[in-house]
């Protein structure tokens, strides 16, 4: 008997070659990128990386000066009517009409997608105020809500149509911690439903925690994508910073590991020891094993790795040019 | 999933969504009160004056508020309506929310019908509360159902007409007050400068407005003495006539009317499909082009024969008697001076909407040497506007030779003919023009352009008018500077080309000689400036390759 044949699913972003001008100014430089369905996938850069245009062409905001950009096999550029039936965008720092309340809002978006009569939409709606924490908030103008309140709402009116794919810029500024909190909770449980989320931040942290995957841009190049371990071994120092803590003999300890290859000035605070160490992981273990061999007790080791707040300051700083 | 079909309106989601905001009680309550109270006012007043102190007949006394009540009704919807159009739309861009509706799965159409029947509502309620006064006036004052009819009818297409300029100034101009403004002079200007320009013989714009419909019906809204003066005049011009068809005045109001209301929409719908797209394609422009020649001339050219095309003729059969009249030299000159530059004017607009800008030029080279083309597609918005403006220029001066060919013929100049040389003469005046102003756009971008306007197109005209003023010593003087600005070239060129007789004499002497000089270096100008477009724009390219 053979086998059914594997479902094969399209990615769920697919972007070849795009680049994006302004005049003599290129936003985006012949970028590609290929997004599995079911991620949180995050967009780091600095100011002028070229997110936001990125963003917006994957929204279908924005015609690019050229390339191919695909949202679940849709072509935004041949089809982009129906590229914004399974996508959801919601741009940074997101605004609200001040001349409608906060349910008249979401429904006149739920009937421009078609989500049926009044009863669907109201139910629908309901349920991405609860989503949001926001069901208190139904019946207000949304001109009397805070700049946080908005996030949610507009995350809200992104999340009205169910869609696929979801392009958030920022979708976190202005948000208090809780609400962050509640955000990176939501975001994983629509992956875990097969939604697919392109994310900003800035809270760079957060977009780890967040993240399955993510991407690093500057000045309009794509530098690395992947899982964010790959991302941080591909783009943060490879000298690391090594701490150990010894039971006795710092100071013997402090001459041997001085002696050792990869190894930088060692400085000594009381039985803490910390250096530099440039050379391999093996080489690492064997410097553990070496300091044992000497009869030295090691009570406590620890490798302090690159922050993605220092990976965006050296992308910033141009240490990694494209 | 199905979202609303664009003839759904009852379902559309932005007209659904205006009927929320706008319709609140608060809101409208006030406004409707206050119109309430002036077309109650309106009513009453003129009513009671007309029964009691006029002493007239009941139908006689309906009929009066009726013209008050009309003048409310514009009011509100072209002007108030017409501004919140205009206004609200840059008010959606300015808050941010307007990329949420490009966003949606709405075709544009259905977005484009959605603000133009959505954003007025309020307007529409409010004329909705002066009808049962008008509906009162009509059916006492028996007006027969076809005369109100018609001017309702024309009421709604001309305010759809203005609502759609509204939301066009409202999709370029970025500011809310200046687009407010823009669009409320625009129908300022169709009822004031347009009309006067429909006396010169450019007929056709005074069916962008209410008056021919209305100066058709206006014997059934006044009291019947009043009502039989109407119908005389009439009488006199039954009909509109277009080429060799006849047609009343609202169904070829319609017509005309229809033609302007499907280019702003075509406009409006690519803008909403590609928020970066001009508003209208080198096609449609040069069709546009075609068509306004056709609706000018069409209007214009059966009204030669009668001497109804004549503005003095008009004049002498109002104050005089209109027997033993014959037009004067100049008249015909000036007629054929302001038709060719209406035509200059509308050409040069269209190239402003058709002219990419330096980097769509820069966006349109790049795509193109990606998909392996030496050059962008030649109707796509990044290609250059030359042909189109070439196509335009040649459509104007051929629709500008046949007007005034026609007006200078046996029926009223007898003795006077157009030089052999007229159309290319014409041809020369709309093309160095146009390719200039071209040149000038595509290759240095509207900041040159608005400069070069500013100071080669009015500045010479100003100073030139000025100096004319100040002694007849300087009138050559005067006329040598203001034939240095391409708008004085058609008037130029037409006082040019025919018996100078009327002018006087300095005039006639300085006009010929100032207008091929200032001619002729316009069009050394414009090739010098189209070389060096092409060459520039060959530079770019070569530049670009090598990268």
């Amino acid at each position: 008997m053979s086998q059914p044949p594997t479902p094969s699913y399209p990615p769920a972003i697919e972007i070849r070659d795009l680049r994006v001008d302004y005049g003599n100014c290129v936003a985006v430089d012949d970028v590609s990128l290929t997004v599995p369905p079911g991620e949180v996938f995050g967009l780091v850069g600095p100011n002028g990386a070229g997110k936001t245009s990125t963003f917006r062409v994957l929204a279908t905001l924005m015609e690019p000066t050229y390339g191919e950009v695909r949202l679940a096999g849709i072509d935004i550029l041949e089809n982009p009517r129906e590229a914004r039936r399974i996508m959801g965008y919601m741009p940074d720092l997101a605004p609200v009409p001040s001349d409608l309340k906060v349910w008249e809002f979401l429904d006149l978006f739920a009937e421009a997608h078609g989500l049926g009569r009044a009863a669907a939409r109201r139910q629908r709606i309901d349920e991405v105020l609860a989503e949001v924490a926001l069901t208190d908030k139904r019946t207000v103008f949304c001109r009397t809500l805070s700049r946080g309140q908005t996030q949610r709402v507009v995350l809200a009116k992104t999340l009205l149509h169910r869609p696929r794919v979801m392009i958030l810029d920022e979708p976190a500024s202005g948000m208090d911690p809780l609400s962050r909190r509640n955000l990176r909770f939501a975001l994983r449980k629509l992956a875990d439903q097969g939604t697919t989320v392109f994310v900003s931040s800035h809270i760079l942290g957060e977009l780890a925690e967040m993240c399955s995957s993510l991407c690093v841009m500057n000045r309009g190049r794509l530098l690395a994508a992947g899982s964010v371990d790959a991302v941080r071994r591909l783009l943060g120092r490879a000298e690391r910073t090594l701490s150990l803590v010894v039971l006795e003999r710092a100071g013997e300890a402090a001459a041997w590991l001085a002696g050792q290859p990869g190894t930088g000035e060692v400085t000594t605070h009381g039985q803490r020891l910390t250096f530099h160490f440039s050379a391999s992981q093996e080489d690492q273990a064997a410097l553990v094993t070496g300091l044992v061999r000497q009869d030295i007790r090691v009570s406590s080791f620890e490798e302090q790795k690159s922050t993605f707040e220092d990976i965006l300051v050296e992308v910033a700083e141009g240490h990694h040019t494209p | 999933m199905n979202a609303a079909a664009p003839w759904k309106l009852w379902a559309n989601p932005i007209i659904r969504r205006y009927a929320r905001s706008r319709l609140r009680v608060q809101g409208l309550g006030i406004g409707l009160i206050l119109t309430l109270m002036a077309a109650g006012f309106l009513f009453f007043s003129t009513r009671t004056l007309a029964l009691y102190r006029g002493n007239m007949p009941e139908i006689d006394a309906e009929r009066v508020p009726l013209l008050p009540l009309m003048v409310l009704q514009a009011l509100i919807l072209f002007f108030l309506g017409t501004g919140q159009v205009a206004g609200g739309m840059t008010g959606e861009a300015d808050e941010g929310v307007l990329d949420y509706q490009r966003l949606t799965p709405l075709s544009p159409l259905t977005k484009v019908l959605g603000y133009l029947l959505g954003l007025p509502l309020r307007e529409y309620a409010l004329f909705a509360g002066t009808l049962p006064f008008t509906a009162w006036g009509l059916w006492r004052g028996q007006v027969p159902f076809s005369a109100w009819a018609s001017v309702y009818l024309i009421l709604l297409s001309s305010t759809l007409l203005y609502h759609l300029t509204g939301l066009v100034a409202g999709t370029v101009v970025k500011n809310r007050r200046w687009a407010f403004l823009v669009s409320i002079a625009v129908v300022f200007g169709l009822y004031t400068v347009i009309p006067q320009m429909a006396k010169f013989g450019l007929t056709t714009f005074k069916y962008f407005t209410l008056w021919p419909v209305f100066e058709e019906q206006m014997s059934h809204f006044v009291p019947r003495d009043a009502g039989g003066i109407f119908r005389t005049v009439q009488r006199m011009t039954p009909e509109v006539r277009f080429f060799g068809l006849g047609f009343s005045e609202t169904v070829f109001t319609l017509f005309s009317q229809a033609g302007l209301i499907l280019t702003f929409v075509v406009m409006l719908w690519r803008r909403w499909r590609q928020p970066e797209a001009h508003l209208l394609g080198k096609a449609w422009a040069a069709g546009l082009m075609v068509w306004t020649q056709a609706m000018l001339l069409g209007n214009a050219l059966p009204l030669i024969e009668p001497g109804l095309v004549f503005p003095s003729r008009e004049l002498q059969r109002r104050v005089f008697n209109a027997r033993g009249w014959t037009p004067s030299v100049s008249e015909g000159m000036g007629m054929i001076g302001l038709y060719g530059l209406v035509a200059l004017v509308l050409m040069l607009v269209l190239t402003l909407i058709v002219t990419p800008s330096l980097e769509d030029q820069v966006r349109g080279r790049r795509r193109a040497r990606k998909l392996g083309l030496s050059r962008p597609p030649w109707f796509s918005d990044a290609a250059t506007s030359f042909w189109c403006v070439l196509a335009m220029a040649v459509t104007g001066a051929a629709g500008w030779f046949v007007f005034a060919r026609s007006l200078i013929g046996p029926a009223w100049y007898a003795g006077h003919s157009l030089p052999s040389h007229t159309p290319w003469t014409f041809g020369l005046v709309l093309l160095a023009g146009g390719l200039c102003f071209h040149a000038l756009l595509e290759r240095w971008g509207g900041r040159r352009v608005f400069q070069a306007v500013l100071f080669a197109g009015f500045a010479p005209i100003m100073v030139g008018a000025t100096l004319g003023a100040a002694s007849d010593r300087l009138l050559t003087a005067s006329l040598w500077l203001i034939g240095l600005s391409p708008f004085a070239a058609p008037v130029f060129a037409s006082q040019s080309l025919l018996s100078t007789a009327d002018l006087p004499l300095a005039a006639a002497r300085a006009i010929p000689p100032a207008f091929w000089f200032w001619q002729t270096l316009t069009a050394l100008a414009a090739l010098t400036l189209a070389h060096g477009l092409w060459r520039e724009k060959k530079a770019r390219a070569a530049a670009e390759a090598s990268v």
